[in-house]
């Protein structure tokens, strides 16, 4: 289902789109309570992290705590492990995702149980996750005690350090094993939509199983399979509780190190902690911003999210 | 070349059979099309010859060779769909040489094929467009284009019509028929419309509830039915009738000589006379009485109801001056009628549909 929207004003068949401001008068109410809600916040926090406390009695607007973060060592390692972390958990999450709507297409309609086991992560909050990960992975969890059970190690110290480790693998399962049905989901609709009747003009036109793989399936999902991962990118990028519980103490991922200077005894790490905040915004931004241009696109040339 | 023979396919859709006993054979550079209502079971034959569905029963032969177990891309047929479906992410270019790519053809020769067939499907000067950039038409003919760059020797089209505006159909339906005696390739078309399949194909065949119930040259369908059912598809709507006794088909409406062939004597036959054929008129001039119980005017036109005793008649004449609740007069001119063989469906069936 595609509007034109140049044409659909004309087309005495399709119900003329409200235009911009009769929207926005619709939306008046609603808008004004997000505006003051989350702008007025945001811009709360946008003064605080340019130094305007009124507790601590400073006035002068200056971009200082910005220039002090980008230049703390801490700050860089957080923000390189955080980087590393979304970068990994989505890259992983989404070539999974890929095999599993695949494998789910394949499956449908035939197999409803799968489909509502899929289901279940999507509903489950991350913390909890995060919980069942450390109550799964930990060196005294479930996973380390079958496998000392079993023989396979002789004591629990021989575990490998799965969460609060270095490498951060049990933040990056917590949030595999949470996006994958998200991004599978974006994938199997537009797989459901327009992917099977493509399959079959490619295998008309002489395109062999590999072929209709790398020629139709992957371009038709491309556009939401990259507007879901740059969302759960953002998502990692700025989320706490997940790094809060399975992190390690240092470096912290930015959410986490944001979360400690802002609670800081210290009211001077206050505005830092606000400008680290800040910056986390930006990138969640600038990922969403992407990810809507990637559908805007792709909703301009028929293929429908 | 190319020739498709399907022998005795059947197929089912999760147990409901959809095709039975499907006889067809499409002979080199032959356009036959397949003609039905909606949900006959046509995209499902269709199918099965480009292998997207696998028959339950059947044999289905290219160029003598049975298919059976090609998948699609094996095959040496392809499929227009009704929708155009084009490659989103592709421009016209790439859409077209899909195929060619698929099939590693090297480049140079599949730009000249390319070239070849876009000024044949009149898409010269589009190669850079982005799809959704095209007009339906256009588009439509990218499909045809996509799919005629890979020669193939049997060319299946899938209602290729259906989705365009009356104008447009008429100009595309003239571009296939041009293209198709040009290039000589094997078509097998469907449409639901039975004045584009008497128009566009040199055979016709009518599938009607997943069963093929006639194959004949337009001209065969039309004014020879097999059965009523078959006659009704085609527009027919009086159906008489009559008992036959030593040659002659005795009814209510008149005595008229059975063709030579028949040799049912004694038994009850249906006969069918086609609209245009009836003759009707104001005057005492013809034989059987009857009351217009209405009009529709339909511009070149007119439809008149007329009840003779217990039957109404439908008329269609070029004279527009008759009114609701006038006493007429009909004749079915003899060399109109049309007396269906015994062993065709009998008149009650075809009321059930
Ligand atoms: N994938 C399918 N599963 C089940 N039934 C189907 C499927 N596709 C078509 N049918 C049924 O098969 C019959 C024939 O369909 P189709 O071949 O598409 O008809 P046509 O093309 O003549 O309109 C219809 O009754 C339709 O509902
Ligand atoms: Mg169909």
């Amino acid at each position: 289902m595609t509007v034109k929207s140049e044409n659909s004003g004309v087309d005495a068949r399709t119900r003329p789109v409200p235009g911009g401001w009769v929207l926005v008068r619709l939306m008046g109410p609603a808008l004004t309570i997000v505006a003051v809600l989350f702008g007025g916040g945001l811009t709360l926090g946008l003064l605080q992290s340019l130094g305007h406390l009124p507790a601590a009695g400073a006035g002068v607007l200056t971009v200082k705590h910005f220039v002090a973060i980008l230049g703390d060592p801490d700050f860089l390692h957080s923000l390189l492990l955080t980087l590393y972390i979304a970068a990994t958990s989505t890259v992983v999450a989404a070539g999974i995702s890929v095999v599993m709507a695949l494998i789910l297409i394949g499956l449908a309609p035939r197999n409803r149980v799968v489909h509502f086991i899929f289901q279940i992560p999507l509903t489950v909050p991350h913390l909890v996750i995060a919980a069942a990960v450390a109550f799964m992975l930990s060196p005294t969890g479930l996973c380390s005690r079958v496998v000392l059970k079993l023989g396979l190690i002789s004591s629990s110290a021989d575990f490998p350090l799965l969460i609060n480790d270095r490498w951060g693998i049990g933040i990056m399962l917590a949030y595999v094993w949470k996006e994958i049905p998200f991004i599978t989901l974006m994938i199997l609709a537009v797989l459901r939509h327009t992917g099977m009747e493509l399959l079959e003009v490619g295998q008309t036109l002489k395109a062999g199983r590999w072929q209709r793989l790398r020629y139709i399936i992957l371009p038709t999902i491309f556009p939401s399979l990259a507007a879901a991962s740059l969302i759960v990118f953002a998502y990692t990028f700025g989320a706490f509780e997940v790094p809060f519980l399975l992190g390690q103490t240092y470096p912290m991922m930015l959410p986490v190190w944001a979360y400690k200077n802002y609670s800081d005894v210290d009211l001077l790490a206050r505005p830092e902690g606000i400008a680290t905040g800040m910056l986390i915004a930006l990138v969640v931004a600038i990922a969403i911003v992407l990810a809507q241009g990637l559908s805007q696109a792709a909703r301009r040339r028929g293929i429908v999210l | 070349m190319g020739e498709l023979i399907l022998k005795n396919i059947n197929i089912r859709y999760g147990g409901e059979p959809v095709v039975r006993d499907f006889n067809l054979e499409v002979r080199n550079g032959e356009m036959v099309s397949l003609l039905g209502p909606s949900g006959a079971g046509k995209t499902t034959v269709l199918k099965a010859v480009a292998g997207l569905i696998r028959p339950e029963r059947g044999e289905i032969l290219i160029d003598g060779y049975s298919v059976q177990d090609l998948p699609p891309e094996k095959r040496d047929a392809v499929m227009v769909f009704q929708k155009p479906l084009l490659f989103p992410f592709m421009n016209v270019m790439q859409n077209v040489g899909f195929g060619l790519r698929m099939r590693g053809e090297p480049v140079r020769e599949a730009r000249q094929r390319i070239q070849e067939i876009l000024a044949l499907t009149q898409l010269g000067g589009l190669e850079y467009r982005k799809v959704h950039e095209l007009s339906g038409g256009q588009q439509q003919r990218v499909s045809l284009a996509r799919a005629l760059v890979l020669k193939p020797a049997i060319l299946l089209l899938d209602e290729p019509l259906s989705n365009l505006d009356a104008n447009l159909r008429q100009q595309m339906r003239e571009l296939i028929q041009e293209i198709q005696a040009q290039t000589r390739i094997t078509t097998l078309f469907v449409t639901h419309d039975q004045a584009e399949a008497l128009m566009i194909s040199h055979r016709v065949s009518l599938l009607l509830n997943g069963r093929l119930r006639q194959v004949g040259k337009p001209r065969e369908l039309f004014y020879r039915p097999a059965d009523p059912e078959v006659a009704r598809f085609f527009g027919a709507r009086n159906f008489i009738q009559g008992r036959v006794k030593d040659g002659w088909f005795q009814s209510e409406f008149g005595t008229f000589q059975v063709p030579q062939g028949f040799t049912a004597n004694g038994d009850w036959l249906t006969a069918t006379i086609r609209p245009e054929d009836l003759r009707v008129s104001p005057d005492s001039q013809f034989e059987i009485q009857g009351e217009i119980q209405k009009i529709n005017f339909e511009g070149s036109a007119t439809r008149i109801w007329v009840r003779c005793r217990t039957t109404e008649f439908v008329v269609l004449t070029s004279e527009a001056d008759f009114f609701p609740g006038q006493n007429v007069r009909i004749h079915l001119p003899p060399d109109k009628i049309r007396i269906f063989p015994p062993d065709s469906k009998e008149f009650e069936k075809i009321e059930e549909i």
